[in-house]
């Protein structure tokens, strides 16, 4: 079912240009959720080596940590290049794609590509991983939580760099710019590719969560995570 | 060939685990700490006499001209439990009398020094200033 949303760049172009045009391929809440993640590590990283930022530290790490909750329930009920479902393959049609881009039609996909995908499960299990060690080493729960805090995130950098370093790579073998692809949602494609809606509801939703939710935990009104 | 490549990264993601994680603790002693700082003082100074009480009492209560003193957070008296100024969170005694746990494990000592030596004097701490600290931090019960 998945291979029906993989378009070789062979297909698209035998296609007439009736159906090829600019579509919208990430939904408002993906996109929110995606630079408000960005947003979240930059100032957790920029904050991590000093107590005076302490509170920032934990705040943008709480608030990573709501997004990617966020992400899983969108992973399921989202729209189409938003589910899990859509993107999440195995090893075999993974290897399939990566070898692709070392010939001259490397395969094209709608949304995320089954390599990238990985990446994107990797920050999810380990920002997860992240958060939890981060409450628990805040909390005071042995020393060495710190550690393993430390640890996770060094090897969630790693991943982030890849992630980031597919992206480049996608973006110059399929002519396209992904990184402004999430800005705007849109991609060139076949028009009966498009999701139907940008579900501006859930995106404003999911800003006003984020919002009660740091109102609840800097007003000391979630002791267990911040006192 | 991808699929070394893959094996690679995921045996490098476990060693920077690991990295992350060499906290591996062995029970120091502060005569431990104290040996490490006055070897490590001599050498950077020669003129070096050894540690002493009233100039670690003076680092511990200095604001080394920012608006943090260890006593911000630590209180007056290193005994006592402290309270975090920007968390609230609670902080146990630093004086090793006080609470047998500081100074035992190398890897917690180094990190918190250079973490709170960053945010009170923007800068690390000499051997010298550790040592004097730890020295006036033995003596409070």
């Amino acid at each position: 079912m998945a291979i029906n949303t993989a378009n070789t760049s062979v297909g698209l172009n035998a296609q007439s240009d009736a159906v090829h045009g600019r579509i919208l391929v990430w939904d408002i809440p993906t996109r929110i959720f995606h630079w408000s993640l960005v947003l979240c590590f930059v100032i957790a990283y920029l904050t991590s080596e000093s107590e005076r930022w302490q509170v920032w530290h934990v705040t943008a790490g709480y608030t990573f940590g709501m997004l990617l909750l966020f992400r899983l329930f969108w992973g399921v009920v989202g729209t189409r290049y938003a589910r899990f479902s859509d993107f999440v393959q195995g090893p075999k049609q993974t290897m399939r794609y990566l070898s692709s881009l070392l010939t001259r039609h490397p395969h094209h996909y709608v949304g995320h590509n089954p390599a990238g995908a990985w990446a994107i499960i990797g920050m999810i299990g380990l920002g997860l991983l992240a958060v939890l060690t981060g409450w628990a080493s805040f909390s005071d729960y042995g020393d060495w939580f710190g550690e393993l805090h430390e640890g996770i995130v060094n090897v969630l950098i790693l991943v982030i760099a890849i992630h980031i370093g597919g992206v480049l790579v996608s973006s110059v073998l399929h002519r396209e710019n992904l990184v402004r692809s999430m800005v705007h949602g849109c991609k060139q494609g076949n028009l009966l590719d498009a999701i139907r809606y940008p579900q501006w509801i859930v995106g404003v939703l999911l800003l006003v969560g984020l919002g009660l939710f740091l109102w609840a935990l800097l007003s000391s009104r979630l002791p267990a995570l911040l006192p | 060939m991808h699929r070394t490549l893959f094996f690679c990264l995921l045996r490098f993601s476990a060693l920077a685990l690991l990295l992350g994680n060499s906290g591996f603790s062995r029970a120091e002693t502060p005569q431990f700490f104290l040996d490490e700082y006055q070897q490590a003082a001599k050498s950077q100074n020669p003129g070096f006499k050894g540690f002493s009480v009233a100039a670690g009492e003076r680092f511990y209560r200095n604001k080394h001209g920012g608006d943090w003193s260890c006593a911000s957070c630590h209180t007056d008296n290193p005994a006592a439990i402290g309270k975090h100024v920007v968390t609230g969170k609670l902080i146990q005694p630093m004086s090793p009398s006080a609470n047998p746990e500081r100074f035992s494990d190398a890897a917690k000592v180094n990190k918190w020094f250079k973490r709170n030596c960053n945010d009170v004097l923007k800068r690390e701490c000499t051997p010298e200033e550790k040592g004097n600290l730890l020295t006036y931090l033995i003596t409070v019960k």
